[in-house]
């Protein structure tokens, strides 16, 4: 069956492997182009950080657009090799022949699934090495590991989604019996799955750790954390968010006082005396956050939903296989 | 002797279209059966569900001795030919044959290559540059290069133009040949004068439902044409089944199937042809479908 699978698939798979070298070579030679560049601004500026923040973008040209192109690579493999992979035997009527041989449709499709599965996570994972090297100077730089595009398009993560996307294709084409629709519903179900799970379902992997300084104090989290919320807790238990505007309505009038008529008429020499007063009063600063070094727990978290996913529509499609009429 | 298909009451419904009802049919091994009827009777559905391709929905069959299901074994013993002639039309004959040779224990390519080299069909050109017969061809001696014991072929004539149409079929005769009764034939077609060269064996059915099976030699025995004056044909009714009957001003024709002697020295009793036979189950039985469609829907 393995070499059915290659006689049916080699002219598409030469086809992306010449692909994925082009694009590596250009990665590479563009790579290479940023860490330098990245390299002569760490010298220039030796350590500043106001010096770094003020450089402009470090990337740009054609290859600048790489991550999203890691974005869209599963969801085309789902598209042009999942949707069909049952849906066009069964347009086609090649089932006929395919099914009426000596092998089951069950090993037939774990064999075709198998495979197909395996080069989706081959291609995902060739473009998000890709893109991890070639933004780490971008990464160093933004220091926002699980910025959207960043955390989405690096690591292991973009594995989880080429194979979801590659499962998704396979079990709406076994549905829909066509490709066309199937096609559609990949698009549509991918794009939908991966919103409703890098909004709503990524912070809350693992819950978000809150540490508490004296107000008036800095903290930043170590390393590029993720931070959701950062502020001020009076002892009662109400929350503000930094800045004044918010902070002086929630005040005692004691330390209103403090600060005087006007909210932004503080000046530094009376900030401590209300920084004393606010922690009399029992005010505490606070960051809410995911700290950097769980990083690799969610991108294995988030690969191991996707994953799920795939094995739920795979098994799907193999009931339906099994049991449907050809 | 063994029987190759043995179905008893086998069922498949469609929502609420009944495509087979009922069905049930014995053909012994080593038969060229004739699976006969107009569009939508339930052909394609019989033989999809000989071939495990289809489930019904109530019944059973037993297929070369055990219900049709997704087993390699089961698989390896039956060649399933479907109507659209289903070939991947990229890909050359010579694809085809390895393709199979990676999907089956037995595999005879060399058959296959040898087939189409006679018949002067090229290997290496994509299946879908060739034409209707050629492809049909093609998918004959695949189907056959599985060594099958069964083969289920339906409509593949259908698309040929005469002479192609007798080379299939010469190929079909040949594989039965040399199988020395170890291959049974099922094959559907409207065709009835392509299908009494070839076969031995019948299976009618019109409406979902099986009019006549059987041994094509028995059948013709047991049937006449009586020919006779016009007049009450209620004895003959009770004595013999009527299965169609023709009526003119002064002569009434009767197709009878007979339990025993005609008495009534008033008819003529004459051989029946396959033809004339089918013609008159098909008549009854479109007949008795017309009268239940309104309940049932028309089946196709």
């Amino acid at each position: 069956m393995t070499w059915v699978v290659w006689r049916q698939y080699r002219a598409q798979g030469a086809i992306a492997a010449v692909l994925l070298a082009a694009l590596a070579a250009a990665v590479l030679v563009d790579g290479f182009q940023i860490a330098s560049h990245w390299h002569s601004i760490l010298v220039a500026c030796a350590g500043n950080k106001a010096c770094l923040q003020q450089q402009p973008t470090l990337v740009n040209g054609v290859v600048s657009d790489l991550p999203y192109l890691c974005l869209i690579v599963p969801v085309v493999l789902g598209m042009l090799w999942g949707a069909p992979l049952v849906a066009h035997e069964l347009e086609s009527r090649t089932s006929d022949f395919a099914w009426a041989q000596s092998v089951t449709r069950t090993h037939w499709l774990a064999v075709k699934t198998g495979w197909l599965l395996l080069a989706a996570a081959a291609c995902g994972g060739v473009v998000a090495a890709l893109t991890t090297w070639w933004s780490g100077p971008v990464n160093a730089m933004t220091a926002g590991a699980f910025a959207p595009g960043q955390f989405d398009t690096q690591g292991i993560v973009p594995i989880g989604y080429a194979v979801f996307a590659m499962a998704l294709g396979i079990a709406a084409g076994a549905v829909a019996r066509r490709s066309l629709p199937a096609i559609a519903v990949v698009l549509g179900g991918f794009i939908g799955v991966r919103l409703l799970i890098s909004d709503l379902l990524r912070p809350h992997y693992l819950a978000a750790v809150t540490t508490y300084y004296t107000v008036g104090g800095s903290f930043t989290p170590p390393g590029q954390a993720w931070v959701f919320s950062q502020g001020a807790v009076s002892g009662t238990g109400v929350v503000v968010p930094a800045g004044w505007g918010d902070l002086y309505p929630a005040l005692q009038p004691v330390c209103q006082r403090l600060i005087g008529s006007t909210p932004a008429s503080g000046k530094s020499g009376s900030m401590s005396a209300v920084f004393s007063c606010m922690q009399a009063h029992g005010w505490r600063g606070f960051a809410t956050y995911q700290p950097a070094y769980r990083y690799w727990p969610f991108q294995g978290i988030e690969t191991g939903i996707y994953l799920l996913l795939a094995a739920a529509l795979i098994a799907v499609t193999f009931v339906i296989v099994r049991r449907r009429d050809a | 002797m063994n029987t190759a298909i043995d179905t008893r009451d086998l069922s498949k419904r469609y929502r609420r279209v009944s495509a087979l009802t009922n069905c049930t049919v014995t053909v012994p091994e080593g038969r060229v059966c004739a699976l006969i009827g107009p569009n939508g009777a339930g052909k394609t559905t019989l033989l999809r569900l000989l071939a495990g391709l289809a489930s019904p929905t109530g019944g059973t069959a037993s297929v070369l001795g055990g219900a049709p299901r997704q087993d390699p074994a089961f698989l390896a013993g039956i060649g399933f030919l479907a109507q659209e002639i289903p070939l991947y039309r990229r890909f050359t004959p010579a694809d085809h044959i390895q393709i199979g040779a990676h999907m089956n224990p037995r595999w005879d390519a060399s058959f296959v290559r040898t087939r189409l080299t006679e018949l002067r069909i090229p290997l290496d050109q994509r299946v879908g540059t060739l034409s209707g017969g050629q492809r049909a061809q093609v998918a004959l001696a695949l189907t056959l290069a599985k060594r099958p014991r069964l083969l289920l072929l339906d409509e593949p004539v259908a698309a040929l133009d005469p002479l192609a149409r007798r080379n299939f079929l010469a190929t079909l005769t040949s594989a039965v040949a040399d199988a020395e009764g170890g291959l049974t034939v099922v094959l559907s077609s409207h065709l009835v004068t392509d299908l009494e060269r070839v076969c031995d064996h019948v299976i009618l059915l019109t409406g979902s439902q099986v009019q006549l099976s059987g041994d094509i030699d028995t059948l013709l025995a047991e049937h006449k044409v009586l020919i006779g004056p016009r007049k009450d044909t209620a004895p003959i009714a009770r004595a013999h089944t009527v299965v169609q009957t023709v009526t003119t001003p002064r002569q009434s024709t009767l197709l009878v199937r007979l339990n025993g002697p005609v008495i009534d020295p008033d008819y003529q009793a004459e051989d029946v042809n396959f033809e004339e036979l089918v013609l008159a189950y098909m008549g009854a039985g479109e007949a008795s479908a017309g009268r239940r469609l309104t309940t049932v829907g028309d089946g196709s």
